[in-house]
């Protein structure tokens, strides 16, 4: 191919929603209902890496998901598009002879390769971290000048959570007043190092059953929930404030309480719709009940928990040592199938395995069962509800990788390698 | 014994809300935050049995529940004791030579005997049709003259549900303004034959013990559920209203989408809980469920209503996992019946007639003799496109057809079979 390329490789991280975010105002600028928060997961674990490439031979835009051409022809994508586009700047690469006005981005074609180190069916937010990708990614290609929270804005118009994902460590979705939603972006709350004992633990639980997508159903929510209203108005404001205070001050029982109550609410006004959406299924209530009881048998919660459009349990532990237990809790309630091996039974952070005291199976049919369900021990437990766990911590946002070999894209052909 | 012995034997309805009772304001007289509206069931299916015996020869207040003894010592057992007994009246029975005034109640001891035909915390409220046939029973036995929406006032002290099984066919609990309760109380708003179209299937998920007991999860959700105010205040008085004209109107749509709306909201509420609440759920390790039948009955029943035109089918929960499932008519309960055995066959082994209990001849209008026309069922045909890959029995125990019926009523005393306590000994039998 005789033409230059210029590509860009970004990695970005995905979040999870401790105030949640359920209910647009506003379809198609993708508006919320009421503010959120969220906390970044660590990129290092979960992640979505995607290489953006332009070319003057390339005469559409295209893009490869987790190796799959997908169509780009929808809105949100249309949308991250065009914004960004509209933003792009100036940019010369003397070494390589590229020279490209502002206003050529209008008419160069982009190719996209993104893959997340996660699988898109276990309801992590991979649409988050995709669409974050794509929007910080172009917006180094084309050199526009715009910070994380302008960013966060455009990302928002792909998928609104996506927003979040501009920033590490804790950050708020701002809602909006504004029609135009110029003013619905994300800010920084505090980063990836003003909370780092947390450590979090993620039970992703088998399911068979195919989940209502969150657009569909937070639309039906808007539309028949009467008491999903009296929420945005009432309730989560004055969450949002204090969830604010817990996070500044690491105050973690006042964070768990929120979390977990956040979460609840979230999943009752999905309950309360027409027609009803059931996210969590008997493993998640399973998990809340193990976690419910411990916290409540010790002086202070000792774990948050809180689940998205799925029955995915996102645990936030106090520190690495509740962590441990935290595991030690689960392993027990929830072990492995037989001829599990442990190793792929714990991702991300597998060390807290060591933590926990677990190195194999025999470890784990060795756990004693936890104080609190003294009086209450099943007969027998079960493997197979969870499919497995990954252990991972609050984590930066977006970055740049200049690593060639970590480029999705071939730099020659500009073809998925 | 020395001494006669008076009994009485009546038998009372249980009853299931369709706009929800759930949350008191006022925890010792059980005054609510809302109104509520209940069907009482048949009792020809579902009921209690009383037998109430008074004898000078009874040294203290006896209860039986079941076949075995209770304590009456509790509050609500006591309420309801201490309000009948002021209202009694004077009783002679010439025949047998018995004459009590109205005083002696105060120091006469009583022993009750009662029995549900179906399993006490199970979800199928018991406890309302307990409360009900107690306080009815004992008010015919002391001769009170109390209408009963004023025994009403009265069961509610026991139990709030019950309050609504003194009346037939469709009930409303008022609750009240006075801060004494005086005016909480339960009135008819139609009785059992205005809408005797209406067939009732019950799916008995499990007959265990539920986790969290009625009285302790609504306190809790008073206290810590921001929504339940929001629905007790604006949500529930406006649904109360279009029940209302739903039933007076034989409305199905509007019964089914408000009957279907509340049950989902009371379980919302339960989950806007702390601790959070999960009725519909079974938290034994017995096998891996993933989807939890209450689920699965919801989908397959919303799946079916916006199939057609209209919503064939209410469904209710309480505090529980069993599934209430009301049908415009006997037709539309036929295939109701044919999609729930077609989900939920029984286990391998399972005789038809000890899965569907109740009126049994529903079965026939489905065309089910045995469990051959069950594994014969075709799916239903607005499932065309997601047919499981096969369908497990053992989830639900088992089916009760009923229908809407009528308030209690005093068993004759010339069929003492049905009495529950021998009538010389005042002991149960």
């Amino acid at each position: 191919m005789a033409e230059w390329i210029h590509t860009v490789t970004a990695r970005t991280p995905t979040n999870i929603a401790v105030i949640k975010y359920w209910g647009k105002r506003d379809e198609s600028l993708i508006l919320p209902v009421n503010d959120s928060i969220s906390v970044t997961l660590d990129p290092q674990h979960l992640c979505t890496t995607t290489t953006v490439a332009v070319s003057p031979s390339f005469d559409q835009d295209r893009m490869w998901l987790n190796g799959k051409e997908i169509s780009l022809s929808g809105g949100r994508y249309q949308n991250c598009l065009r914004e960004i586009r509209a933003r792009g700047e100036d940019f010369e690469d003397k070494e390589k002879g590229i020279k490209i006005a502002k206003q050529d981005w209008q008419k160069l074609r982009v190719h996209v390769a993104s893959y997340n180190n996660f699988p898109t069916a276990a309801g992590l937010a991979s649409s988050a971290a995709g669409l974050a990708c794509l929007v910080f990614a172009l917006a180094k290609l084309m050199n526009a000048k715009e910070d994380a929270s302008q960013l966060s804005a455009i990302a928002r118009q792909g998928s609104g959570s996506a927003c979040r994902s501009l920033y590490g460590g804790f950050v708020k979705w701002i809602m909006g007043k504004e029609v135009n939603g110029s003013d619905s972006l994300a800010v920084q709350l505090a980063d990836e190092n003003h909370w780092d004992d947390l450590v979090i633990i993620i039970a992703v639980v088998s399911s068979r059953q195919k989940e209502t997508s969150s657009t569909t159903g937070m639309r039906d929510t808007v539309e028949t929930s009467i008491l999903l209203q009296h929420r945005a108005r009432e309730v989560v404001p004055k969450r949002i404030v204090k969830m604010e205070e817990a996070i500044r001050n690491r105050n973690f029982s006042l964070f768990a309480q929120l979390a977990c109550a956040d979460s609840n609410q979230f999943h009752a006004v999905c309950l309360d719709t027409c027609p009803p959406i059931f996210y969590m299924n008997d493993t998640s209530h399973r998990i809340i009940s193990c976690i419910e009881k411990w916290n409540r048998f010790e002086e202070s919660p000792q774990v948050a928990y809180t689940f998205d459009a799925g029955p995915n349990a996102v645990l936030i532990a106090r520190n690495r040592k509740t962590a441990a237990l935290l595991l030690q809790r689960l392993l027990y309630f929830f072990p492995p199938s037989a001829d599990t091996d442990m190793g792929s039974y714990v991702l991300g952070d597998k060390s807290i395995l060591k933590d926990a005291g677990v190195e194999g199976i025999n470890d784990v049919q060795a756990l004693p069962p936890p104080p609190e369900i003294k009086d209450n021990v099943p007969a027998q437990r079960n493997g197979g509800e969870v499919s497995y766990f990954i252990c991972t911590r609050p984590g930066r946002g977006p970055l740049l990788l200049s690593d060639e070999s970590l480029a999705l894209l071939d730099h020659s052909t500009g073809l998925p390698k």
